[in-house]
């Protein structure tokens, strides 16, 4: 156990201090960030809008703590640039970004071995299918739309499952990562 | 000579007959959670916050505990989706700035007060908490069942419990926590369960036929005190329809199959004392007057709103009554669609898995 800590630690340390490895792990989580508030409705886009344009809710420190679902939280702001609007909800922000910052670590990791000799062939995609569940979660207002695409009834067993999607995923993101990291050498050095 | 009303006189017309559906005779009655059984109650006064209760109870085809066993969660919590409590409005030139004329809303006349509700804001709110020429109402809209319907709230406001039984909102009011699912207007768990509400007529129709019907229109904004994307539908679209609005699907489970017609084409339904039955809106388009088998009611086609009514034709023969480029020919002279001299039944529009579901004995007219 303490040996899988330590390696886990090790490569993500070897991860971060690498550009090319950085650079991917950032690119990767601000890309994962994207699809999850897309995904939860935060982030849309609609072409031939323009202008800027920024409004708060009153009372926004408050609300920032509402619930509008399982792990989905109200709005407090409202940012649009053009064709993009984003709705900005702290808490989502950071539950997203957990999310994000564990699929990019996955990624990062998983290309640190690609790159490096030690490597053991470990599938990225590993890291990043894991990442999924939480996208799915992204529930409309009144029910998980997605279900409409895979043409899946909501009954009480499958709106239990979606309400642990966000949890399982980081479970799942923490386990491929320690999984990932155990195939980097303890005596590997970053190149 | 014939007579025929204008829209201002069927509007002040319509008025007077509402108020005498709101003590219970027309729009309410019937059995229960016994179905077949009619039972009288004294309606409870909102002196106490408490909604206005119907004289008559509302029919119920299923047992209140099947009902209550059938409501499921609809992933969101209580007030989750969040009512909209201190609505603003602005003109027609407002609403403009961003309704297409396609777009759905939901009218409201009530005395000198014009109001149209945006689906494109009800999507995400579902219950407006809102005052009309004083007297506070609720309109609500239910996107997966397809229904928007109006209720006097008195003192209380509604919210929405997050909770849906036959895919449709289950309401409840914040005086005693009572679950009212919308479509049935009545109240199957907590102190008011077996009272029915109070209900007004909305109209369902488009921005563009709304406005040019009622040029004076007040419009809500999307000043809601919430932040949504309100140019988005997270179900899919109705112009043109798709999502989950042309799919045969429905998210939960429904409380009876009918294959009589798709389950997401649209009905125009009302239920009586007499029973409960729904008419195609398509073949409502088609033929202008739709009457019951039996002739107690008589359905008629609105073109300028792309809506339809329903009368109690009391003592007149029904198939007297004939449609023609929007003119309705009666026994007593032509009338607007909206203006007919008979009583006026609360019908509202719904999917027909919805209909179907709640009252599986409906009669179809199609």
């Amino acid at each position: 156990m303490t040996e899988t800590v330590a390696r886990t630690r090790r490569a993500l340390s070897l991860t971060l201090g690498r550009r090319d490895a950085l650079a991917v792990v950032v690119a990767v989580a601000l890309a994962y960030l994207t699809l999850y508030l897309f995904a939860i409705g935060h982030l849309s886009v609609a072409f031939g809008r323009t202008g800027f344009d920024l409004a708060v809710v009153s009372d926004a420190f408050a609300r920032a703590f509402d619930p509008t679902g399982t792990l989905t939280y109200e709005p407090v702001a409202r940012f649009r640039a053009g064709p993009v609007t984003w709705l900005v909800s702290p808490l989502n922000l950071l539950v997203g970004g957990v999310l994000a910052g564990l699929v990019g670590l996955n990624l990062g990791v998983s290309y640190l071995l690609w790159r490096r000799p030690q490597a053991c062939g470990v599938n990225p995609s590993v890291g990043v299918l894991a990442g999924i569940p939480a996208l799915l979660s992204g529930s409309a207002c009144c029910g998980p739309v997605i279900l409409l695409v895979v043409g899946v009834q909501a009954t009480g067993a499958v709106l239990t499952a979606f309400a642990w999607l966000v949890p399982a995923a980081a479970l799942l993101l923490v386990v491929t990562l320690v999984l990932v990291a155990r195939n980097v050498s303890p005596t590997a050095e970053a190149a | 000579m014939s007579s025929r009303y204008t829209r201002r006189a069927a509007t002040l017309g319509g008025l007077a007959l509402l108020a005498g559906c709101l003590g219970g005779s027309d729009s309410t009655g019937g059995g229960r959670s016994d179905p077949g059984t009619t039972t009288e109650r004294t309606p409870r006064r909102p002196n106490d916050g408490a909604p206005p209760t119907a004289s008559k109870p509302l029919p119920v085809a299923h047992a209140f505990e099947t009902l209550t066993s059938e409501v499921v969660s609809g992933g969101p919590g209580k007030d989750g989706i969040p009512s909209i409590d201190d609505p603003a409005f602005g003109d027609a030139a407002a609403g403009d700035e961003w309704l297409d004329d396609e777009d759905v809303v939901f009218g409201v006349v009530r005395g000198d007060v014009v109001r149209a509700y945006p689906q494109r804001i009800l999507v995400w709110h579902e219950i407006v908490n809102d005052e009309l020429d004083g007297v506070p109402v609720s309109v609500t809209y239910c996107p997966l069942t397809g229904t928007a319907m109006g209720f006097f709230r008195g003192k209380t406001t509604f919210g929405v419990s997050g909770r849906l039984v036959n895919n449709n909102l289950v309401m409840y009011d914040r005086e005693t926590d009572s679950r009212w699912p919308q479509m049935l207007a009545t109240a199957i768990s907590g102190a008011f369960r077996g009272d029915s509400l109070q209900e007004f007529p909305v109209v369902w129709t488009t921005w563009g036929k709304w406005k040019a019907a009622h040029p004076e229109t007040r419009v809500l904004t999307r000043e809601t005190g919430h932040l949504r994307d309100y140019g988005r539908d997270p179900y899919g679209d109705y112009t043109p329809r798709k999502g989950y609005y042309a799919s045969d699907s429905t998210l939960f489970p429904r409380l009876h199959e009918d294959d009589r017609l798709a389950a997401k084409d649209v009905v125009l339904g009302a239920r009586t004392r007499e029973g409960v039955f729904a008419v195609s809106t398509a073949a409502l388009r088609d033929r202008g007057v739709v009457a019951t088998d039996d002739g107690a009611f008589l359905a008629v086609y609105d073109p300028t709103l792309d809506h339809g009514s329903v009368y109690r034709t009391e003592d007149v023969d029904a198939s007297t009554f004939s449609w023609s480029d929007g003119t309705v020919s009666g026994p007593g002279g032509e009338y607007d669609p909206d203006a007919l001299p008979l009583p006026r039944v609360v019908a509202f529009e719904g999917m027909w898995f919805a209909w179907a579901g709640f009252y599986p004995e409906i009669e179809l007219y199609d």
